[in-house]
């Protein structure tokens, strides 16, 4: 087989050719244990250093856009679950604040702050899921079992609240489902103290671990400018500097009333994307704590509406902010039953756009560590 | 494996008690190859977290011997579908199956492997069940289903395996490999008629039931009680970000001709009076879009700095393209719309990049390429995104139609 390409294969500034050695592409994906799902990447590579990175998407666009004109918004949120599944209570948020927005539904008190409760176990949830991975990408099995171990104590704690592991459907406009169950907040307590030890305990065993240090540290650098042109969000605008976090400058529900901090990087390598998300698990700790003490009694709904409909010609948009960043949810009305359009904005969208910003330069290892840094969910890339 | 296991039947067969002894050879077989299943690790959305947590210490899938997750389906026979198949995938799908050793055998994990699940209607990309590419050997329900689901699917697998003999070996089984094959229609037909034949022998014994209990009454259920909260509108949370109104003056200082979208008559007092909730939705021409653009990002107090997204509307006459603007300084958003022509005779519609504005963009205006045929000038890198190169048609276009593909909502 001839191993030299002569084509550029699509997307590729120029042939390979011209380095130390002779350049090679290889492909990635999308079948690849270190890719979280069903990415491609196509590498250009001088040896084992990457010069190029071509992302494929759209190998899981499941048409969600598509489906949602054919549905009333309120049957919509169930495929906001699907779209990032890792932060589904956030991205069910999401739908729900735009239609209040859009319909003119107010929330009960005591609604709003189960649904800080619930997404900040969620934002927990998910960063131990990925603490896990990116271990586990870098080499360390043992991080995987204890990531999951303390996940699924959350997990159980959502079973009950609303009957799935996964795939939650919770809130809906004006509240939630469901109230909290018999005895939730003193558990959930029980975790935050856990929790506590168990970070303590995460950073012993992988944050100042020397391999872990050697391969992340001044690896993937993203520069603050090129975070900005290329819209990143969420830990991964924040570990490169920008200081944004939409609960902060945009506060949605009574993200207002807390106290919290927003965690900064200074370099935007991977190792500031790690300790950004280990912080932002302890932040989200402190917020359960104030929410949970200060939890008022009354409703968990206002009053339901058979449907729910945006004036005619008049849109709604809503920001929320998930364990990975930006999650904007756009409605166009046209007044009918069912939305005119819905477009999601999904973070890890920009975050792959820009990974070749962050990986090229590198060894092809890195470039493994740059995307488990990432915390890419590919269904809500491809929605 | 040096020994070849089709001739143990054939040699001890024929003698006296021979037959028990390849018995025992089938058994421990079996027990040997259900006991050692190799996964290999695909996962394409969110039933791969379920395979996740079934191999983890909680649930921990090395009880059944089914732990070891291998990265190459060289080295794998099993494949656990965990997760939608769409069309794109399937063709990757094909490969895999295909370049795993035999025997091999397929898990089908998840609504969406077994019929598309929640993907089924007015859907134009999901294959409407994962049969219909490569044959399976054991479905498990659910969206997504528990791990105690997939342990249990692991066990049917057990069952299936040890249900095997070397008399007979497994007939490698080739690809389905028909993504358009209806496998639901006859089925339900069959069922339908099925139950027909039952209701009708039914029919004459519940009349005899009837007319023995003439006192029943039958229940008729009650009704869920719908939970009803206080009625209350909606208040938005208190902010502090620069005005509408700087942000008006500031854009008509420079650019005095550009309207907002539905309120191109406002006032300068209601202007002042909008909350900082709503955001400035400005309606520029195509002529002046770039440099609009351009011009919000670039202003020292505006400062758009951050490109949220890029998206489209078909509004079937014409479609608007819209950006939506964020600045990290000011705290504020900015969204511009931008109509671009349409028609059925003119079914090119043009618009000029803003890529080289803002890297971000160019995925988002490839995705309105791909979705609404909107070819964006200028573009570094113009080809679909999303979907196939073959993809006929752009699906978010309101006039799209492929019946091929999309199975209508029927209620």
């Amino acid at each position: 087989m001839d191993l030299v390409q002569t084509e550029i294969p699509e997307g590729f500034t120029r042939s390979a050719g011209g380095g130390h050695t002779e350049e090679y592409y290889l492909n990635m994906g999308p079948q690849h244990p270190s890719t979280h799902g069903v990415l491609r990447l196509m590498v250009r590579l001088d040896g084992e250093t990457v010069k190029e990175i071509v992302p494929h998407i759209g190998y899981i666009h499941r048409s969600i856009e598509k489906m949602a004109e054919s549905q009333s918004l309120i049957q919509n949120i169930h495929l906001t679950d699907r779209l990032d599944y890792l932060s589904c209570h956030m991205t069910n948020l999401g739908l729900c604040l735009a239609i209040e927005q859009g319909a003119d539904v107010g929330v009960p008190e005591r609604a709003e702050y189960i649904r800080i409760i619930v997404c900040e176990l969620q934002r927990i949830q998910s960063h131990l899921l990925w603490w896990g991975c990116f271990a586990m990408d870098l080499g360390a099995l043992t991080a995987f079992l204890y990531g999951f171990d303390e996940r699924e104590k959350i997990t159980d704690l959502f079973e009950e609240l609303c009957g799935a592991r996964l795939t939650m459907n919770y809130f809906r406009p004006g509240g939630c489902v469901s109230d909290l169950p018999n005895e939730f907040i003193p558990r959930i307590l029980k975790i935050c103290e856990h929790m506590k030890t168990t970070l303590d305990e995460y950073d012993n065993l992988v944050s100042k671990n020397m391999i872990i240090r050697e391969r992340t540290q001044g690896v993937g650098i993203l520069s603050k400018e090129r975070a900005l042109s290329h819209g990143c969000t969420g830990p991964v605008a924040r570990a490169s500097g920008i200081n944004y976090d939409v609960r902060k400058d945009e506060p949605y529900g009574i993200y207002n009333r807390f106290d919290f901090d927003v965690p900064l990087g200074a370099t935007g390598d991977c190792y500031d994307r790690y300790t950004v998300r280990i912080e932002e698990m302890r932040q989200s700790i402190r917020i359960l704590e104030q929410a949970c003490k200060d939890l008022p009694d009354g409703d968990f709904r206002s009053k339901e509406k058979p449907n729910y409909k945006i004036p005619k010609d008049e849109h709604s948009f809503s920001s929320v902010e998930t364990a990975r960043g930006n999650f904007s949810t756009y409605v166009v009305s046209d007044g009918g039953k069912t939305p005119y359009r819905i477009k999601y904005r999904s973070p890890n969208f920009s975050h792959i756009g820009a990974i070749n910003d962050m990986a090229s330069g590198y060894k092809l290892a890195d470039l493994v560590t740059v995307l488990a840094t990432l915390d890419p969910v590919i269904p809500d890339i491809d929605r | 494996m040096g020994i070849d296991l089709q001739l143990i039947p054939k040699v001890l067969d024929p003698l006296p008690g021979g037959k028990g002894l390849t018995n025992a050879v089938d058994y421990i077989v079996n027990w040997a190859r259900s006991s050692s299943l190799w996964p290999l690790v695909y996962g394409t959305s969110c039933c791969a977290i379920e395979m996740m947590a079934t191999g983890a210490a909680r649930h921990d899938i090395s009880r059944f011997g089914a732990e070891v997750f291998r990265a190459s389906p060289r080295q794998a026979d099993l494949i656990i579908l965990a997760g939608t198949l769409t069309e794109k995938m399937s063709h990757h799908l094909k490969t895999l199956y295909e370049q795993m050793p035999e025997p091999k055998y397929v898990i089908a994990m998840g609504a969406c492997t077994i019929s598309g699940g929640p993907f089924y209607y007015d859907n134009y990309s999901v294959i409407k069940g994962a049969d219909r590419i490569v044959p399976v050997d054991v479905f498990i329900p659910g969206c997504p289903p528990r791990p105690e689901a997939l342990l249990h699917g692991i066990l049917e697998l057990q069952k299936l395996i040890s249900g095997e003999t070397i008399r007979q070996p497994r007939v490698p089984r080739p690809l389905n490999d028909d993504p358009m094959i209806d496998r639901h229609s006859a089925d339900a037909a069959a069922w339908k008629e099925e139950d027909k034949k039952i209701q009708e022998e039914l029919a004459g014994k519940r009349e005899q039931w009837a007319a023995e209990n003439p006192d029943f009454k039958a229940y008729k259920g009650e009704r869920f009680k719908n939970v009803s909260g206080p009625k209350m509108g909606h208040t938005p949370v208190e902010r502090s970000c620069t005005s509408v109104a700087d942000i008006c003056a500031a854009v008509h200082d420079k650019f005095p001709d550009i309207p907002l979208y539905n309120k191109a008559e406002i006032t300068d007092e209601e202007l002042a009076e909008l909350s900082p909730q709503y955001i400035p939705d400005f309606v520029v021409g195509q002529e002046q879009y770039t440099a609009f653009i351009s011009f919000l990002k670039n202003h020292a107090d505006l400062n758009m700095d951050l490109l949220l997204q890029v998206t489209a509307v078909d509004w079937k006459d014409h479609f608007d393209v819209l950006v939506h603007l964020y600045s990290t300084t000011g705290k504020h958003k900015i969204f511009v719309r931008c109509s671009v022509d349409y028609s059925k005779e003119n079914d090119t519609p043009e618009i000029d990049t803003i890529s080289h504005l803002f890297s971000g963009a160019n995925w988002h205006e490839r995705e309105i390429f791909d979705l609404f045929g909107i070819t964006f000038t200028n573009h570094p890198d113009m080809r679909r995104i999303l979907l196939r190169d073959d993809f006929v048609g752009h699906p978010l276009r309101k006039d799209f139609e492929d019946s091929s593909r999309i199975v209508k909502r029927p209620y």
